[in-house]
């Protein structure tokens, strides 16, 4: 766990640990391998880590494919605009050579 | 010939979707900058886009001003206003994508500053090519020759430039299977802005030809009874 | 040999024409001093460390404005008593044309500099560095203004017309001229440090500005043209404003 170093709560540690090895030496419970409150609380700082990094990605993400198709979008729009101009301009121009 | 770009842009419709699943979904998430790498994919081959459009549309200007040329100068035209609109999509995908790996939008990296500066040159070319007094059009094609001949000079200038700022980690070398789908999304796009820049030269040369058509018309048989 | 003549010829004649009347140099000069006084009232508080890097930002900055001054008045001349059509059908080669208005804006742009640099020597303490090593502060003066110069000089031929367009003069010469600049920037900073790179960076700035004067001589025949026959071609240069009267002409009034 030393190589994870993760802020975590430094003081509520030393007392909780004791309370755990209070609980585990009571009468008919089974120790239960990797179940710390302390390992626990870094997983789930870990996973909120996790989940952060993945939300923000996914804006990112979702912005940056946004802005890219919303670009070509706005300027096929800007063509079809303008080729439909030009449409209108040349039978103007055909209707007055008749 | 008519129809090609119209082609073009259904393809570039198809490979779009495949693309975006092969991004999501068939692509290993990069190891040190994770999901947010995925805007990569888009981001390098609009780049390439960019500078490709920014050399063709010198190249062309290089051709009006030699022949004289109204498809030359249509094409200057739309390659133009492609580069511009590559730039503006590579300038605002770089910082949301710098912001989620680096923590900030804008870094002065060397890449960052000079296609900035590249971006500047080709909307300074649309604005004269707008608004520019009359016959403007050789000035512009001069800019625009002139801007395709800077871009390795303001790529150096920049470099040697931030040598005096602090360097920021640059993409290392990446897996195959990521350029494999690097090169699918560069073909999507490269179809896609093949298409538009197709249709906006077509356009161009339409006005030309229609803005000679109606002087003719004009002046020849209305002369005899102007409105 | 016949294009130095010719140069040397064309510059003089504009030369002793602003001799007479001195209003380049004075416009710029004085130009120059409203913005070294401006920079010492907007970067009067800075400490020493700070103006050190400041200092290359306002020499170059102060250039790029006077420049653009300067180079929206260098054809005026020209323009106002139509010279211009009168210079391209005499037979002077384009070439010497360009090299001597690059050489006024040089000369306008160098006395601005003697004005700049001492100016901020005595505003800003840390720039006196400069006094340190006159030789490479006046190459760098040179080979910077010319660089400046020489995209400068090309589009003004064309743009710096009367009519209120020298915005897009400004929009084109920053762009373009940014890696002159930028180059220029660092062996300012380089010269305030003492950098053993300076006279690298220096010869690159050289490299730079032959680049610049090449590319400017090569293209500065097509914009002139474009700008003094403004009614020859096939296709006559406002041939969209004539179409657009033509169609508003059809229409029917309304």
């Amino acid at each position: 766990m030393n190589e994870l170093d993760f802020e975590q709560p430094e003081q509520p540690e030393q007392p909780e640990q004791v309370g755990e090895a209070a609980q585990t030496q009571a009468p008919g419970t089974k120790k239960v391998e990797g179940r710390d409150p302390a390992t626990v609380r870094l997983k789930r700082a870990y996973e909120a880590e996790v989940e952060n990094k993945v939300a923000s990605d996914y804006s990112h993400i979702v912005w940056a494919y946004g802005v890219i198709w919303a670009i070509f979008a706005i300027y096929g729009a800007l063509l079809w605009r303008r080729a439909v101009a030009q449409r209108a301009d040349l039978a103007a121009l055909q209707a007055k050579q008749k | 010939m008519k129809y090609i770009p119209y082609a073009l842009l259904l393809a570039a419709a198809a490979l779009f979707p495949y693309c975006v699943q092969r991004v999501f979904l068939h692509t290993p998430i990069e190891a040190e900058m994770g999901t947010a790498q995925k805007i990569f994919y888009f981001h390098v081959p609009l780049a390439w886009i960019c500078m490709l459009f920014a050399v063709i549309c010198g190249v062309a200007a290089g051709v009006q001003l030699r022949r004289r040329s109204d498809k030359a100068e249509a094409l200057a035209v739309a390659a133009g206003e492609m580069t511009v609109l590559a730039g503006v999509g590579v300038l605002i995908t770089g910082p949301i994508w710098g912001d989620a790996t680096w923590g900030t939008p804008w870094t002065g990296d060397a890449r960052q500053v000079s296609t900035a500066l590249l971006w500047l040159v080709f909307v300074a070319y649309l604005l004269v090519r707008e608004y520019g007094p009359p016959n403007s059009e050789r000035i512009a094609a001069a800019l625009a020759i002139f801007g395709a001949i800077d871009v390795p000079i303001i790529y150096y200038a920049v470099k040697i430039w931030k040598t005096t700022h602090p360097q920021t980690g640059v993409v290392g070398s990446l897996p195959q299977s990521m350029w494999n789908t690097l090169f699918v999304c560069l073909a999507a796009l490269m179809m896609l802005s093949i298409a538009l820049v197709w249709i906006r030269a077509a356009q161009a040369r339409m006005a030309i030809a229609l803005d000679q058509a109606w002087i003719a018309a004009d002046t020849q048989p209305g002369a005899a009874q102007p409105a | 040999m016949r294009l130095l003549r010719q140069t040397w010829l064309l510059t003089r004649n504009d030369l002793r024409q602003e001799a007479r009347r001195l209003e380049l140099v004075l416009t710029a000069g004085f130009f120059t001093l409203v913005v070294v006084v401006m920079f010492a009232l907007a970067f009067f508080a800075l400490d020493g460390v700070v103006q050190r890097k400041a200092i290359p930002g306002m020499v170059w900055l102060c250039i790029a404005f006077v420049g653009a001054l300067t180079l929206t008045r260098v054809f005026d001349r020209e323009r106002e008593s139509n010279t211009l059509a009168a210079l391209l059908a005499a037979p002077v080669d384009r070439l010497a044309i360009y090299l001597s208005k690059l050489a006024v804006t040089l000369v306008v742009l160098l006395t601005c500099s003697a004005l700049l640099v001492p100016g901020l020597g005595l505003l800003f303490p840390a720039s006196q560095v400069f006094a340190a090593d006159p030789l490479a502060l006046i190459v760098l003066m040179v080979l910077g203004c010319l660089g400046y110069a020489a995209v400068g000089t090309l589009f003004a031929a064309g743009l710096a017309t009367g009519n209120g367009k020298n915005v897009l003069l400004s929009v084109i010469l920053y762009p373009l001229t940014t890696p002159v600049l930028l180059f220029a920037l660092v062996a300012t900073q380089r010269l305030l440090e003492g950098h053993p790179e300076l006279w690298a960076t220096l010869s690159q700035i050289a490299a730079l500005d032959v680049v610049l004067i090449g590319v400017g001589a090569w293209l500065f025949e097509t914009v002139l043209i474009g700008a003094a026959h403004s009614s020859q071609p096939a296709r006559s240069p406002d041939a969209s404003s004539r179409a657009a009267a033509a169609r508003a002409r059809s229409t029917p009034t309304n």
